[in-house]
């Protein structure tokens, strides 16, 4: 198993945020992890990302367990997380962006340019563009690309396409597609038709915890099956 | 025009070598050099300023361990001034390690103050306790030995090595800044956890930041010594803090020739205005309203619009 979480309570001072979660995520599989707001969603991958440390339980990636690893330690595991507010280094440019990611995983530039422009050829024309003038689908597109850097072998994805027009969740979800099979993600996504093409698996969240589990592959395919247990 | 001088390294030091010797001949090389030394001291200051993002208010310390060291070397064991430069420094970037490795895990108002009780703990040191080293509140006259042409008893000398030294600072901290560590100084300032997600251990890279800047702002302290022959308690006095704050801001935080020119203006006003208002210090504080409320960029962070 790549990621295996188990019995994991959450605190967030004295209230429980997230209580008794289990959830696993095998090689090449994308979860999709869906709920109403404040649900436990973001906290969910904050904490499997080794930003929140949680207060039970545990968080296994790739057999190792992750709990009380520095940041920067489970990011150069290979763990990449693309934060939902979708803010880049905004006094840089893209490109400064893109080396910035490159440095620490050895990667070399150019290298790491083609990944991010292959996903968006649009990309190449902004390289030398700073940051803080992107649009939100741009930025989306940069902080997907730059989690790409370094051959990643999770990817925890925050709300993907909240606030996004139409045409660039169209787009977003394309790259997505487009890396499923090759690249683990866990996908926090509120946007059940957008889960509905992305899914292999859905866990549906309610107050901290797995009220549903969707693997049905026919089932996931149709949201107003599972719509109302959110 | 000034951005082409921002750009090109050569022109930078170039316009700050010019801006120095028409100001050193037009009024008196004595006083320039000691804007010359604050501006060191501003330059190594807003590295952890204005590039890194923390707020210190106790960079007097690091100034003031690298004067001491170096007159204390210089009075005590060998009056070679370069040594005691060297033993300035190093004691002002020893220093910093030391203290950086907790002073840096913390951010904000915490940052700011930690370094202020330092400051003022490091004050009370050369002040009360060790008298027989230190000189008290009456600090050490020094003397240094010369070779040749090199005889910092000459100001025309001291003037021309203080600028060739801050040319020499201005030169790396440049290449610091546009180097690949230079655009991480930029992103932890602006988003030091996200840093941290792209798998840098931002804590190495801050205390690096700051113990550079210590000995940077150490070099000056030493310089200092060097050029009044004296070391007193008021050169690693806390309250003198707010006047670096006050150079960088004015200039324009996180530039190094926003540095340079904060360091100039501040020296400049409260060199002269000085002979024309008794209370100059209300000038420099209405003077940094209008520069936090109406002109956040600095001096060169509008000029270089220009």
């Amino acid at each position: 198993m790549l990621l295996e979480v188990t019995n994991l309570d959450v605190h967030y001072g004295h209230a429980k945020v997230i209580h008794d979660l289990s959830m696993h995520l095998k090689e090449g599989e994308l979860v999709c992890v869906v709920g109403r707001n404040g649900a436990g969603k973001t906290t969910l991958l904050k904490t499997i990302g080794g930003f929140i440390q949680p207060s039970a339980g545990s968080v296994s990636f790739m057999g190792e367990s992750i709990i009380g690893t520095p940041l920067h330690r489970v990011a150069l595991k290979g763990i990449k997380y693309v934060f939902q507010d979708k803010r880049v280094f905004g006094d840089l440019t893209v490109r400064e962006n893109i080396e910035l990611a490159a440095h620490p995983t050895k990667e070399n530039l150019s290298d790491a340019i083609k990944k991010v422009v292959a996903i968006h050829p649009k990309m190449e024309k902004l390289l030398d563009s700073k940051a803080k003038g992107l649009s939100g689908g741009e930025r989306q597109i940069l902080l997907i690309g730059r989690a790409l850097i370094g051959d990643p072998k999770l990817l925890l994805i925050d709300e993907p396409t909240e606030g996004l027009a139409a045409k660039i969740i169209g787009e977003i979800v394309d790259i997505l597609l487009e890396m499923k099979g090759r690249i683990p993600m866990v996908v926090v996504e509120q946007n059940l038709f957008t889960v509905s093409r992305l899914a292999d698996r859905i866990y549906v969240m309610r107050e901290g915890a797995f009220s549903n589990e969707i693997t049905d592959a026919a089932t996931i395919k149709q949201p107003h099956c599972y719509e109302e247990d959110l | 025009m000034f951005a082409k001088v921002e750009k090109s390294p050569v022109l930078t030091l170039t316009f700050i070598a010019v801006g120095f010797l028409i100001f050193g001949y037009a009024t008196s090389l004595a006083k320039i050099t000691d804007f010359i030394i604050f501006c060191i001291f501003v330059l190594g200051f807003d590295l952890v300023y204005g590039h890194m993002g923390q707020l210190s208010f106790g960079h007097m310390l690091y100034y003031g361990a690298g004067a001491y060291g170096a007159a204390m070397f210089a009075n005590f064991v060998h009056p070679d001034p370069f040594l005691a430069m060297a033993v300035g420094i190093s004691v002002g970037a020893i220093l910093a390690l030391v203290l950086g490795s907790v002073v840096v895990k913390t951010t904000g108002a915490c940052f700011a103050l930690l370094n202020l009780a330092l400051n003022e703990v490091g004050a009370f040191m050369v002040l009360v306790p060790f008298p027989e080293w230190t000189g008290g509140e009456d600090g050490l006259s020094l003397f240094f030995s010369s070779y040749g042409f090199i005889d910092f008893g000459d100001r025309v000398f001291r003037f021309y090595f203080c600028l060739g030294s801050l040319l020499l600072v201005v030169f790396l901290i440049v290449l610091l800044v546009r180097s690949p560590y230079g655009l991480l100084l930029k992103a932890i300032k602006e988003n030091e956890i996200r840093v941290r997600f792209l798998g840098y251990n931002t804590y190495v890279y801050k205390l690096i930041t700051f113990v550079i800047s210590g000995a940077v702002a150490a070099f000056a302290g030493s310089l200092s010594s060097i050029n009044l022959f004296y070391t007193n308690p008021s050169l690693m006095d806390p309250t003198r803090n707010v006047e670096v704050i006050f150079a960088a801001l004015m200039g324009g935080a996180g530039n190094v020739i926003g540095a340079v020119i904060g360091g100039t203006a501040f020296m400049t006003i409260s060199n002269y205005l000085a002979s024309y208002l008794i209370r100059w210090e209300m000038f420099l504080g209405v003077a940094l309203l209008i520069f936090a409320f109406r002109f956040r960029k600095g001096i060169w962070g509008y000029a270089r619009q220009i």
